[in-house]
């Protein structure tokens, strides 16, 4: 057979390229829209899978897809590709910080007191545990201590908020699982600022640094919150209440205030739930109280998951980490038990129970907030971050069953 | 299995007793919430106002007063009540508001209370159940007989559009204006058994009416019999049951006091009933008081004519005059004059969402309303 036009001494392959000249070359790297969508179906796939076979939160699907597709065991999602899609995930965690953030009910701790001593005994007794352990009983320094509980004190606000709305929970545990959630995130948060000038102070002696960094982190996270949520407001006081003209004012300010915390080097969840926080008190007017995020959210918060789940460390997983790890998190687990048990007297001991249950889930920030702090001091930090990163990948796989366990349990999903 | 109807218990003749079904609602979006049996779970409450108690779905609760013989007492247990009820739910962080429907909550998400009643009537009416989330009032009025109470029953019955006007507060529904002054009447004429009681002569003609019900399966206890008026042999009381929970406990009281001077009246006077000839026009008058409040055309099958409703109600407040002195209630009685002209509770519902534009706002006003206290 020979081939019209074309040059005997040629082969096939030559030939088609010729031919087929407007064809594009093989492409070197996935179209970012294409990997979106990819991961997408992949997380869809693997947390419907999960929760109709066995009956699990899709949360938990979501991690495990990023994890087993992740870098650390198949490695179909590389690094890479972990850096492209990191923009949506901070956006989605952006976007779930500013609600948790908005739900913080000052005025609730005020009239309650039970519930005021409660949140505060939930953040002293987790922080304070979690540092013995690590300090005693891992034998870390007291500033990677201090930073280990400041970064896994908090519950997860990624995970509550989900839960209650996948399963429209209603009543008193939701909403104190909600409020706990909320000031333990803000309280990790102060203590993850201050913890940065005492791992400065430990690791370098640069006395500057000590009072500088945490000073920037918090003021820069603070003013960017404080001008988006002033512009949020001022837009939203000129549309009509509710519509969905506000719910992309409010979308907007909060995809601005993380593209300007990335900027200024500000934590975006620090950043987000300030504005949140902003917006719950300075909204006297209640512009944009009633605005609630879209259900298209669940779309990235499937990508914040895949990619929490690709971002955990198992590659070096040890039996000797996952032990620590599982200390810290009995530890954490005591804590958060005692201080809503003790404390919650107007609510059954079973619900009160229930709320300590929904509130082990650990915080995605945990990952993130590892991530930077081990960042400024890779030699020591990363062996140092290994068991609080450890025990947020053991919590992002056991925590939104938990949330969802004590939900259900209390009767307060609906029904169906 | 029918029960048997029980055997009318005697009170003291006039006697009230008033019960409200209340909203629960988020004190974030103020749309209705799960949250009765959080708020009864441990309520360090000993009775002395009355009862408190759960209600059909999650999102309502009922508080019951004593039974009385003044309309003061009546407003005392009820400030009582809301009293409880406020501090309670300051604690859960619950709003608690009147009105006889919410304006905009979804009723999907409703969730039947916890009982094997609730339960039951969930099978038996399925979704209606859950729609039934709607606020009433009720008021028992005592009889010292069992013939008074059916008597009674009777010669109230015309009188309902007046108490469906005075305490309409239901006209936003789903999020809309239903143009209807109480929509929440709507939800009750879905249940097969509610409407008007027929013309029945005395107690032994009750029971007769009963006992066939029964025996025809289509009741199996008082409480099936979902009438705009009905006796209730239990307590020894007429129970009116046509009136939309006001935004207001001041305006519930004064709905008593109109009860109960009402009530005096009629028994003192005994006016002739027609009851055959008030039952052709009951629905549609039902339907004007509904629809159109005060406004409303209401029409007169002795006279065969058509009267204004405001008018009638300014007449007989006037004609009440001297049963609501001699019931210590008459200053209760001025509060229902001023609804003839502004409109009532559905009008302040209406002026606060052209004022807010939205119905979460308006909610909120509401809750704000009912907690000032005592109204």
């Amino acid at each position: 057979m020979t081939y019209p036009l074309a040059d005997p001494a040629r082969g096939l392959p030559d030939w088609l390229s010729d031919s087929l000249y407007f064809l594009p070359s093989l492409p070197e790297r996935i179209d970012p829209l294409a990997l979106f969508a990819l991961l997408l179906l992949l997380g869809l796939f693997v947390g419907e899978w999960l929760q109709a076979r066995v009956g699990w939160p899709k949360l938990i699907g979501y991690v495990l897809a990023g994890s087993i597709f992740g870098p650390s065991l198949l490695g179909w999602i590389s690094v890479d590709t972990l850096h492209k899609i990191q923009p949506l995930a901070d956006a989605e965690l952006g976007l779930l910080m500013l609600e948790v953030g908005r739900r913080l009910d000052p005025g609730w701790l005020w009239r309650s007191r039970e519930l005021l001593w409660g949140t505060l005994g939930d953040s002293l007794l987790s922080f304070l545990f979690i540092f013995a352990f690590a300090h005693y009983g891992v034998g870390l320094s007291p500033a990677w201590s201090a930073a280990t509980a400041a970064i896994t004190m908090a519950s997860a606000p990624a995970v509550v908020l989900l839960a209650v709305e996948q399963f429209r929970a209603q009543g008193q545990v939701t909403e104190r699982i909600i409020l706990h959630t909320a000031i333990s995130c803000a309280a990790s948060f102060v203590a993850f600022t201050l913890v940065l000038g005492v791992v400065h102070a430990e690791q370098n002696h640069a006395w500057l640094s000590v009072i500088a960094h945490p000073l920037w982190v918090g003021g820069s996270s603070l003013v960017v919150a404080m001008l988006a949520a002033r512009l949020a407001l001022g837009i939203a006081r000129l549309l009509p209440k509710s519509s969905l003209a506000q719910v992309f004012v409010l979308i907007a300010c909060a995809l601005l205030a993380v593209g300007v915390a990335h900027m200024v080097a500000a934590p975006v969840y620090l950043t987000l739930f300030m504005m949140g926080v902003a917006l719950a008190v300075n909204d006297q007017r209640q512009s944009l109280r009633y605005a609630a995020l879209p259900e298209g959210h669940w779309l990235l918060s499937i990508i914040l998951f895949i990619v929490v789940g690709a971002s955990l460390p198992w590659s070096e997983f040890t039996w000797a980490t996952a032990a620590q790890a599982l200390g810290l998190l009995a530890a954490r687990a005591a804590a958060k038990l005692a201080a809503p048990t003790l404390t919650n007297l107007s609510l059954p001991w079973r619900k009160r129970l229930l709320i300590g249950i929904g509130i082990q889930p650990l915080s995605v920030t945990a990952v993130f907030m590892t991530h930077e702090l081990a960042g400024l001091y890779p030699e020591s930090g990363l062996s140092a971050l290994t068991l609080p990163l450890f025990a947020a990948a053991i919590m992002e796989l056991i925590g939104p069953a938990l949330c969802w366990l004590a939900l259900r349990r209390a009767g307060e999903c609906r029904e169906n | 299995m029918s029960q048997a109807l029980p055997a009318f218990r005697q009170s003291q003749a006039l006697s009230l007793g008033v019960e409200l079904e209340l909203q629960l609602v988020s004190r974030r979006d103020f749309d209705l919430t799960r949250a009765a049996t959080d708020l009864l779970g441990k309520l360090k409450y000993d009775g002395r106002f009355g009862e408190i108690k759960l209600e059909i779905t999650e999102s309502m609760i009922e508080v019951s007063t004593q039974a009385q013989t003044t309309v003061d007492a009546i407003a005392a247990d009820l400030d009582g009540l809301c009293a409880t009820l406020r501090a309670q739910s300051e604690r859960h962080n619950v709003g608690i508001c009147g009105g006889g429907a919410h304006a905009f909550h979804h009723w999907p998400d409703r969730r039947i209370s916890p009982g094997e009643r609730f339960d039951a009537l969930y099978q038996r009416y399925g979704y209606l159940a859950k729609q039934f989330t709607v606020f009433g009032q009720h008021i028992h009025i005592g009889c010292a007989s069992a013939d008074d109470a059916i008597w009674l029953t009777q010669a109230l019955a015309p009188y309902m559009p007046t108490f469906i006007a005075l305490s309409a507060s239901s006209p936003f529904v789903d999020g809309q204006d239903t143009l209807f002054q109480s929509a929440r009447l709507n939800a009750v004429s879905a249940f097969p058994l509610s409407g008007q009681c027929p013309p029945l002569a005395d107690w032994a003609d009750f029971t007769r009416h009963f006992e066939f019900l029964a025996a025809c399966g289509i009741v199996t206890g008082i409480k099936d019999l979902y009438w705009d008026v009905r006796p209730k042999p239990e307590f020894g009381t007429v129970e009116i049951r046509v009136c939309d929970t006001p935004l207001a406990v001041e305006q519930a009281v004064a709905l008593a006091a109109l009860a109960q001077a009402l009530a005096r009246w009629l028994l003192r006077t005994r006016p002739p009933l027609h009851t055959e000839r008030q039952g052709y026009v009951a629905r549609f008058n039902k339907f004007q008081a509904c629809r159109y409040g005060m406004a409303a055309s209401i029409s007169d099958p002795v006279a065969l004519c058509v009267k204004p409703l405001g008018d009638s109600i300014r007449d007989l407040l006037d004609s009440l005059q001297d049963d609501a002195q001699a019931l210590n209630c008459a200053r209760w009685l001025t509060l229902l004059r001023a609804t003839i002209t502004d409109g009532g509770d559905a009008a302040w519902l209406r002026q606060r969402q052209q004022e807010y534009g939205n119905l979460n706002d308006v909610v909120r006003a509401c809750q704000e309303r009912f907690l000032r206290g005592g109204g």
